[in-house]
Formats: C-alpha cells, structure tokens, sequence
C-alpha cells in the first residue's frame, strides 16, 4: 500500500518504442487502468513496474523508493495474470502461502493468514484442492488471494478477466474492486475492454503506440476526450469529417453542424449514439437536426442501435432505449436526428487536441 | 439411424484394432519371441565342442555374478551409466532452459545444432574423438606446445573418453526431453514465484524443477538406457582394456558361447530396468512433496 510514481519511462527496442515518456501519479488506495488497443504500451508499462521489463529510461518508484533498478523479487508487488499462473504441483493453500513463505513468516502465522486470505475471496473451503480441480473464476480468486496475503505495496493485475465468461467476468471484477477498496491497496490493471475500465477505476489512461493519450475519471474521459483518438476508444463515437466553412462544419455528403466552437481547415466531429435524439416528425426545436434514413437496426434488448444514414456519406449511429409497446424503428424508416453539439477534432491527426 | 448407431461402437473396436495391430504384431514377434528364446538359451550349458546344451541350470548367473572380471565390468557399466545421466542433467539443463525460453530467430538453428551430433555415425564419431583426444591429438599436441604439459597426454583408451564419448551421444536426447517439458510451463508460472519475493534459485527449486520433473524423469529413462547399452563407444573409445556389458555380451557370442551371452543379455536388461523403475519411483515420490 503506498503511492505509485512512473517517471518519463521508456522502453525501446532498437526504433520500436513500446513505451514512450509514460509518466502517471497513482496515489496510495487508487485503481488505476491502464486502457488501449493491443501493442499500446499498457502491458509493457505494468512490467516495467513489476520488474519483468527493464526500462530504456525513465524511473519507478513506490512508497518513495526508487525501485527502478530493483529485481521484481525485491519489489513487494502483487501479481494477477490473464492465465492465473496458479503452480500446478501445489494445492490452493500451498499457493497462497507461497509469498509469505517468500517472507520467513512463522508457519502459524502462515497458515492464519493463508485462511484470512482465501476467506476474503469465500474460497477457505477448498485450500486443500488443487487448481485444475478448480473452475476459471475460482482460480482466479485464488491468484488475487495469493498476490494480495503478503500485502504488497501495489496490486498489478494483466487482464485479469480475459479468459473468463461473461458472467464470472461481472462477478470477479465486483470482487476484485470490492477487496481493492476495502483493503485500500494501489492498484494498476492493464485492460483492452473499456467496459471493464470504466466500471473497476478511480482513474483510467488511454494509451496507444507506446503514449498516455490522456488520463482522467472515466466521466472526464467520456465526456471531454481530448482527441478522436479517445472520442473512439472509451464510449462509442460516430464521426463525421468536413471542413469548416462560414463558421460551420460542412461534411463532403453536405450537412452543416453548429460546432460549440469555431474550427478551422478540415475537422472531425465526434457524436456519442445516446446524445442523438431520435424521432419521427421534425422536433420542434434542437441544434443539428437533420432528416435520414435507417439502414440498420441493431436490436439489443434494452437498447437499440439504429444506423441511419445522414446523406451519401454520412452515417451515424443512434442508440434509442426500448421504451416496450409501440413500434420499433425498422430499416428503411424515415427518422429525424438531432446530433446536439458535438465535440470537434482536427482530422489531421487522430492524437491531436480537440477544441 | 439405428443401423449406424449400432454399428458405431464396433466399428471403432476395429478400427482401434486396425491401428494397433500392426505395432504389436511387430513388438511381439520382433521383440518378445527373441527375447522369450534368450531366456531359454540363458539356461542351457556350453559345451567347448558341441557350444550349446539344452539344460536348465543357472550356472551361467553363478558364472557371471562370482567371476571379479565380470562383476568388474557389471559395476563400471552402471557408475559409467550413473554418472553420464548425472551429467546431462546438470550440463542439459541449463541449455534445455535457453533453447525453451529463447525468442530468437534463430531457435530451430539452434535445435538443430543440438541435434547435429546425432547425424554422424558412432564410428566416424569415435574416430573425431581419437584425432582430438589421441596421444599425437589435438589436445595433446596443444597442450605439449603451449608447455602446460610435458609429453603426450593420453585421454584415449580411458573410462574419461568412454565417458566424454557416452555423453557426447547422451546430451541431445537428454537436451530435447527437457526442452519441450520447459516450453510447457508457462513463463507467468516463473514471474508469479518471482512477484511473490523467490530469487531465481528459490524459483527453480519451488517451481521450475518440480514442474519439470517429468520431463528430467523421461529424459534420464532415456539417456541411461542408452548409456546401459553402449556398444560402440566403450569398444571404439575405451580401448582392449576397457570392459562394459554391451561389448561383453557380444564378446561371448563371438566365442560361441550363447548360453553365457545370452544370461548377461538378460542381467544387463533386468538392472536397466530395475535401475529405471527405482529412478522413476523416486522422482514421482519428490514430485509429490
């Protein structure tokens, strides 16, 4: 438990950056997700901070020291893993001991906190078995038992939900959140699915090609991106290219938008589906209205996705709640779209600061 | 439906049938009815005029087990068999981890440079180790003129050739058993040990060896067997004086004296195995622990 400092860290293998200038504060009792596409430096990061990976340049420290030369056996990190990594040849008990025997503890001391340990993740009841009789999801609460007993000073977790189902996923990650919280220990977890960034962090950076795009709360990140780059990576965007003329962005299928700003050259606009209002007859009043046609309609359950074509070149997507009776939109449906006021990038670069 | 329901079960009697028959008919008149004949022969008595007597007597067993020459000859072949397995463990080790681990493109090269000693014949091999190891070898001929020695060293003809020879042959089995049980443990399995505060060498002895321990099993089945029956190399590399079992036993059978061959056959068969088994019992009881 104590405070995470990434400075300027770089990891180069000959011209390939993994990692480039990657500087994050991590107070002590913060999760911290590291978000991005594959290949975007987030799992490189984590294992420079575990020790696996030795920096080009840059340092780490935590709780105040510099650990950046430091072997990961002599870092005091927790580790989950995406495969487990449970030893097979030891039994769920033998596992979760395996730190504090690491530490010289006392064999009844051990054994004490082995049992506090898998009681925390309600799996006491089978310290005698052995993983491979164990399902997925119990596996891997047996992994954040064992990285979590000796209580090291940060938890770091590989996507840890990845090879598990999509209802053990909800459940561990409830958990793991919950443990994280109540035991206020610091923790970084490397994921590429937003949704489990958005639900798990106090915090969350958007990386890619080796750089921290932008850190921030996940309402921070929703609601102002700073470039297309994240528009597109946490929460759904539609965008829509152009170029401004007359104080407006006017797309090469011809609409022109009311941006919030004044832009100028050639620009992008980033439209979230649930902000686009959707309707039959032309709304009364809204900024950015204009008429189209459903080309697909992506049905799921309490929401709809609607595709709806704008004009020979725009299409955007609009989520509508399913609201039951009535009739639900169908392909081919002439609908009206208010796009309210959308977030407007320079279309240059996908990196770029928005205005 | 019901037609091919039935038929389905019978079907794949015979098709595992189809499959294993061939093998076994080879094993069982290739194997198991010489073997079955070298038993019988075992127990029959040579005669210098008539060589072979049918009897049944175990006086060949007495022979060899009361005779110092061949109790001699017994014990170097499991010492020498016994230390060449002990050496590739520890000398294959080690490289066995590399060749696992390594990300380099030039992996398969280097499995096959493990693997490229066995391309050459044990003959052509013994001779490489004469013109290296020879009184006018290389080695010698260096050291002699570097002045570290005075007069030829003698390597040849020697159990330290034998043993050199035996594990030259021994490694790349050993090496490639290990290798692939390595690239089965996964790499997370090492940094989760390290993560947790084991050193490297608490690593390997909590995690790494225990996982590996099957594969050191087979590879030391594997290397020790043939260590047991080494032919060419203890004749070629250890000289006249040199006596191991494999060369024994054909020894005996060019004197025509198949009882007595044959009973050596069998002692040198029974060890082995005994010798095996006992390994295998104790690496699965550390296994367990």
């Amino acid at each position: 438990m104590a405070r995470l400092e990434l400075n300027a860290l770089t990891k180069r293998y000959g011209d390939f950056h993994a990692a480039r200038d990657v500087s994050l504060d991590v107070p002590e009792g913060e999760f911290l997700v590291l978000l991005g596409p594959s290949g975007c430096g987030k799992t490189t990061t984590l294992r420079m901070v575990a020790g696996f990976v030795e920096p080009t340049a840059g340092s780490i420290s935590i709780g105040g020291t510099d650990v950046t030369r430091l072997p990961p056996w002599k870092r005091n990190t927790g580790l989950v893993f995406q495969n487990y990594a449970l030893f097979p040849h030891m039994t769920v008990a033998e596992n979760v001991a395996f730190g504090l025997e690491m530490r010289k503890l006392s064999k009844a001391e051990t054994a004490e906190k082995v049992k506090g340990a898998l009681d925390l993740v309600q799996l006491g009841h089978l310290a005698d078995r052995y993983p491979r009789q164990m399902s997925g999801g119990q596996q891997q609460r047996v992994a954040l038992a064992r990285a979590l007993v000796f209580r090291p000073d940060v938890l770091l977790l590989d996507e840890p939900l990845s090879n598990l189902d999509a209802k053990l996923r909800q459940e561990v990650r409830i958990e793991i959140r919950a443990l994280q919280q109540r035991l206020g220990i610091t923790a970084v977890m490397v994921t590429h699915d937003q949704e489990e960034a958005l639900t798990m962090s106090d915090r969350l950076v958007v990386m890619s090609e080796g750089q921290v795009r932008q850190v921030g709360t996940q309402r921070e990140l929703y609601e102002t991106p700073a470039s297309r780059f994240v528009a597109g990576f946490v929460g759904r965007s539609s965008f829509l290219e152009g170029e401004l003329r007359d104080g407006r962005l006017v797309t090469q299928g011809g609409l022109a938008l009311e941006t919030p700003k004044p832009v100028h050259g050639k620009v992008t606009a980033a439209l979230r589906p649930e902000r686009i209002a959707v309707s039959a007859e032309p709304p009364a009043e809204g900024t950015n209205v204009f008429p189209g046609t459903v080309e697909l309609v992506s049905y799921m359950g309490g929401l709809i996705d609607l595709h709806v074509r704008l004009s020979p070149s725009d299409v955007v997507v609009a989520q509508v709640t399913n609201q039951g009776g009535g009739t639900l939109p169908a392909t081919g449906d002439r609908v009206y779209l208010s796009l309210g006021s959308p977030a407007v990038f320079p279309a240059s670069d996908p990196h770029a600061r928005g205005h | 439906m019901t037609d091919t329901a039935s038929s389905a079960p019978a079907r794949t009697g015979l098709t595992a049938a189809a499959l294993v028959g061939p093998a076994t008919a080879v094993v069982a008149l290739g194997v198991l009815g010489p073997l079955a004949l070298l038993a019988r022969y075992s127990v029959n008595k040579y005669d210098p005029y008539e060589f072979m007597i049918a009897a049944v007597s175990p006086e060949n067993y007495v022979q060899f087990f009361t005779d110092p020459f061949y109790l001699a000859a017994f014990w170097t072949t499991i010492r020498i068999s016994v230390l060449c397995t002990a050496v590739c463990i520890v000398a294959g080790f080690p490289l066995a981890y590399v060749l696992a681990r390594t990300q380099s493109r030039f992996k398969n090269l280097m499995i096959i440079g493990v693997v490229v000693p066995l391309f050459v014949g044990n003959a052509v091999r013994a001779a490489g180790w004469m013109t290296l190891l020879g009184s006018r070898g290389f080695l010698s001929v260096s050291l002699e003129r570097l002045g570290i020695t005075q007069g030829p060293t003698e390597i040849m003809y020697s159990e330290l050739a034998v043993i050199l020879g035996i594990i030259a042959v021994n490694l790349p089995y050993m090496v490639l058993t290990l290798q692939s049980v390595i690239e089965g443990i996964s790499r997370n399995l090492e940094e989760a040990a390290f993560s947790m505060g084991a050193s490297p060498a608490t690593m390997f002895r909590r995690v790494l060896w225990p996982m590996a321990l099957p594969g050191v099993a087979a590879g030391t089945i594997l290397t020790f067997i043939l260590a047991m029956n080494a032919y060419a190399t203890p004749v070629l590399l250890g000289g006249p004086e040199f006596h191991m079992m494999a060369p024994l036993i054909y020894d005996q059978f060019q004197l025509n004296n198949w009882p007595f061959s044959a009973a050596v056959a069998f002692i040198l068969m029974a060890s082995t195995l005994a010798l095996t088994v006992a390994a295998g019992i104790a690496t699965r009881q550390r296994f367990r622990t």
